[in-house]
């Protein structure tokens, strides 16, 4: 009977143990997190946990009997500081070893901080974890003045529930645009103007400098920008948790490096979700993906791994976001260098897809036009020269491509 | 008391595209598959999103939001983000007319 360790218990973590149970009846699964929870899905922590229309036990996906009945053995608050895979243990923070057969490393990410002066405020924060959303939940009760840093999904998200819940919001991009790294500049510019309309105040191409703490508020200076504001979220991205295995002698490279089941250089150990780096065949090279889709389904490829069965994880790549009235759902590499074909139907919905060169969908975008995503899904997967004149048409089905 | 409520003609129905109806305050999902029409609740048990505006293939529906897929003839949840079927209604055709009880 082998014994699996999985550290983390995010989803990723959950996962690996779900995906494992299913395929070994048998095996010892030990889940081992930091976190003083059972395992919850991180989407709703931006949107309804911010809005106060917290959705509870779902939050948490499984029911409290779940890991019992499928003999995982969950310990929650229990910080792993260190692996020796000389002789297969990991060394938890009481101090306790835990032997294993087969690791797995689902650490995640944390929130970048800021390197700036006045970053270590306790009005500058992050949104990361459960208590990160509740504490920011909390606060945006006084409506306090909003400062969000970055303008990238997480921060656009916040700015969104903050300003749902009647709070004054700014928003700081460095970048020219918003989302810059998942969508193409038109939709950028849709998107500056959704949060524009609902009197968001948007700073683009606006770097921060330094954070000036007051008795009053903070004051942000961006240069040419001076602003003051109760309240600083921070949305600048993610860092992997690679302290644990690049400590063990693990190979990383912002990520733990794996192939495209998760095994990394050392033998029996592995990595699962955002974590890991891993040769995505869609790209054609190396990728760590922080998203949904990947937290849920790249573990089950691990897990054959670790049951001696090949099938690498080679999803269309797909990740949303939910901002006021918009619901974004981006397929693909829509890289700004492809053409864009834009597909627009009533209700201000719209398809987006992006060629290549050759006319063959690399990537779509679609705003409040989810119907198209399997549909959209299929094309990228199928790789075929497309039409790029009947594909502009929106009358002309997107089946009838396929 | 589950009533029979007249909601659509028969003709409205083309197969495999999902009408969104409202009897009161519930609202229905209605799709006609090769074996008959049925009829789901038409809100994903994930998060708020009419299951109607989704894409329907091979008897499932599914979620425009998350991608959750529903089974249309028992209701089931297929996929997540969806752990929570939906409810499923008792449709009757009579007179080109569509019912729903409810």
């Amino acid at each position: 009977m082998r014994r699996v360790v999985i550290i983390g218990t995010g989803q990723a973590g959950r996962r690996t143990a779900e995906a494992l149970r299913e395929l070994d009846p048998a095996a010892e699964i030990l889940l081992l997190g930091a976190e003083p929870h059972p395992p919850y899905d991180r989407p709703p922590l931006s949107k309804a946990v911010l809005l106060g229309s917290n959705p509870g036990n779902a939050l948490f996906v499984r029911a409290p009997g779940f890991y019992a009945e499928k003999r995982i053995d969950l310990r929650t608050g229990t910080r792993v500081e260190a692996i020796d895979p000389a002789v297969r243990c990991v060394l938890t923070e009481a101090a306790e070893a835990i032997a294993y057969d087969s690791l797995v490393i689902a650490t995640g990410a944390q929130a970048r901080r800021l390197a700036l002066p006045g970053a270590e405020d306790p009005r500058v924060m992050t949104l990361r974890t459960l208590e990160d959303a509740e504490a920011l939940c909390a606060r945006l009760a006084d409506r306090p003045r909003i400062a969000v840093v970055g303008g990238g999904l997480i921060g656009l998200e916040v700015a969104a529930s903050a300003r749902q819940r009647g709070c004054p919001v700014t928003v700081l991009e460095a970048a020219d645009r918003l989302m810059a790294r998942c969508v193409p500049p038109v939709i950028s510019a849709m998107a500056a103007e959704l949060h524009r309309r609902h009197e968001v105040v948007l700073h683009l191409g606006c770097a921060l400098r330094s954070i000036l703490p007051r008795s009053f508020g903070l004051v942000l200076d961006a240069g040419a920008v001076q602003l003051e504001a109760d309240l600083v979220v921070v949305g600048i991205g993610g860092v992997p948790n690679i302290a644990l295995a690049e400590a063990a002698g693990i190979a990383v490279q912002d990520g733990i490096l794996t192939d495209g089941q998760g095994r990394t250089s050392h033998a029996d150990i592995y990595a699962a979700g955002e974590v890991a780096r891993f040769p995505h065949p869609f790209f054609g090279r190396r990728v760590r993906l922080e998203a949904w889709q990947v937290a849920q389904n790249q573990p089950a490829a691990v897990a054959r791994a670790i049951c001696g069965q090949a099938g690498d994880y080679d999803e269309i790549p797909w990740h949303w976001t939910d901002q006021f009235d918009w619901n974004l759902q981006v397929l693909g590499d829509p890289d700004p260098s492809f053409e864009l074909i834009q597909r627009p139907s009533e209700g201000a919905r719209l398809t987006a897809i992006a060629l290549d060169g050759e006319g063959r969908a690399r990537g779509a975008v679609l705003i409040n036009n989810g119907r198209d995503a399997t549909p959209c899904r299929r094309l990228l997967a199928g790789g075929k020269q497309l039409d790029a004149v009947l594909l502009r048409d929106p009358a002309v089905p997107l089946r009838q491509f396929l | 008391m589950a009533e029979w409520h007249r909601v659509a003609a028969e003709e409205e129905l083309k197969p495999e595209t999902p009408l969104g109806i409202r009897v009161g305050e519930v609202q229905i999902a209605l799709v006609r598959l090769e074996d008959g029409i049925f009829a789901v609740n038409d809100v994903c048990t994930h998060e708020y999103a009419l299951l109607s505006e989704g894409y329907c293939e091979d008897g499932k529906l599914e979620c425009p939001l998350h991608q959750a897929c529903f089974d249309i003839r028992t209701g089931k949840a297929l996929t997540e983000p969806a752990e929570v079927d939906v409810a499923t209604y008792p449709v009757k055709v009579e007179g080109g007319a569509v019912f729903v009880q409810v």
